[in-house]
């Protein structure tokens, strides 16, 4: 979507929401409400039909074909015509968003660990170019 | 007799609507009231009669079971009341079972983990670092002070000895007069035989539990840090 759209989001764009309560969920913009806020309805992640803020929200490239302001079951049914549950956790935005949420449910022994492995691993670059260093 | 529900109602704040003569009419009891007839109950023995000797004393008497005191205090004074509290062993955290390693939030210790080994009468949880592995001795700790990780070392079976027992100040001997300006020549060790024995025994047994598992022995080497964007309430451990 171009510059001014992509900002605010057209009618029928899916957001995927990174703030507040229904963080994690994703939605389809059905009406812009004022220069801050969006109706957004997501049927298929539990998110009601509500208003939410602009700085909520992560707006994606896929889109859907729907009529301004219509019903839940209008965009329930264009969701599936064109599959885009599946296509958003192929994006990158689901993708880190899952990441987020294993590394926050990390305990204390596996973070431990993480942070090994990655001291381990830079260690062995850092070593590694220096030796291609001395070499050259 | 079909149960019926309640023939009275509760009016706002509590009240009953029908008084409990009002009640009595409605549910009909003057056809149903009984008169209860009490069980015969034997009155408890309070005297007995003794054989006493001598022509001129009755030959029997009536003596008290439960003698009176002979002396009574000259002021009434006021009895403590029943303490019919049953005292229980502290509650655990579902999250602390032996075995679980802990993050020591207070004390010298501070920072450092350690595998909890049991929970004592006292209350107090029993740790050890291993002592070999981190520095941290057979010490009793509160619950309140320690972060409970989700982390467990499998413990064998450990001795019996490991009681609140161990813990016990020793009192300092008293010196009488003569003694007080000799100086001590022989000062006693701070940490007894015993304690330090029993630590290589109890180490022995948790020592190769925490080697058995995979980069355990140098998590419990290192120590507990926050870093930036870390909020111990936001993380999980």
């Amino acid at each position: 979507s171009s510059g001014i759209n992509a900002e605010y989001g057209e009618i029928g764009n899916v957001c995927f929401i990174r703030l507040g309560e229904n963080a994690g969920k994703t939605g389809v913009v059905e009406d812009l409400v004022d220069q801050k806020h969006l109706l957004i309805d997501g049927p298929d992640s539990g998110l009601a039909r509500s208003v939410i803020r602009l700085n909520q929200i992560a707006i994606t490239d896929l889109k859907v074909k729907i009529p301004r302001g219509c019903k839940t079951k209008v965009v329930r049914a264009a969701l599936a015509k064109d599959d885009i549950p599946a296509k958003f956790l192929k994006s990158g935005l689901s993708k880190k968003s899952e990441a987020q949420q294993a590394k926050a449910a990390l305990g204390d022994f596996a973070r431990f660990k993480m942070r090994e492995s990655k001291t381990a691993h830079n260690r062995k670059i850092r070593s590694t170019v220096r030796k291609l260093k001395k070499s050259s | 007799m079909v149960a019926h529900k309640s023939r009275n109602s509760t009016l706002p704040g509590g009240v009953p609507k029908l008084s409990r003569s009002a009640v009595y009419k409605k549910r009909a009891l003057y056809k149903r009231a009984k008169v209860q007839t009490k069980p015969s109950v034997e009155p408890a023995a309070t005297h007995k009669t003794k054989q006493v000797q001598g022509e001129k004393n009755g030959g029997t008497r009536e003596v008290p079971l439960q003698r009176q005191p002979r002396f009574y205090p000259t002021e009434d004074t006021k009895k403590p009341l029943n303490n019919r509290r049953k005292v229980k062993p502290t509650k655990l955290r579902s999250s602390i079972s032996p075995g679980t390693v802990l993050i020591l939030l207070g004390g010298a210790h501070r920072g450092k983990r350690v595998v909890c080994l049991k929970q004592l009468p006292s209350g107090l949880l029993l740790v050890t670092g291993p002592y070999k592995i981190n520095g941290v001795p057979l010490r009793r700790v509160d619950q309140a002070y320690v972060i409970a990780t989700s982390t467990k070392v499998e413990l064998p079976a450990l001795p019996d000895s490991l009681t609140d027992g161990l813990f016990k100040r020793k009192p300092k001997p008293t010196k009488n007069e003569k003694e007080m300006f000799v100086e001590n020549t022989a000062e006693d060790p701070k940490i007894s035989a015993e304690k330090i024995a029993l630590q290589k025994e109890v180490d022995a047994l948790v020592v190769p539990a925490v080697k058995s598992v995979d980069m355990l022995q140098s998590y419990l080497r290192s120590r507990f840090t926050l870093t930036k964007g870390q909020f111990p309430h936001e993380m999980k451990f």
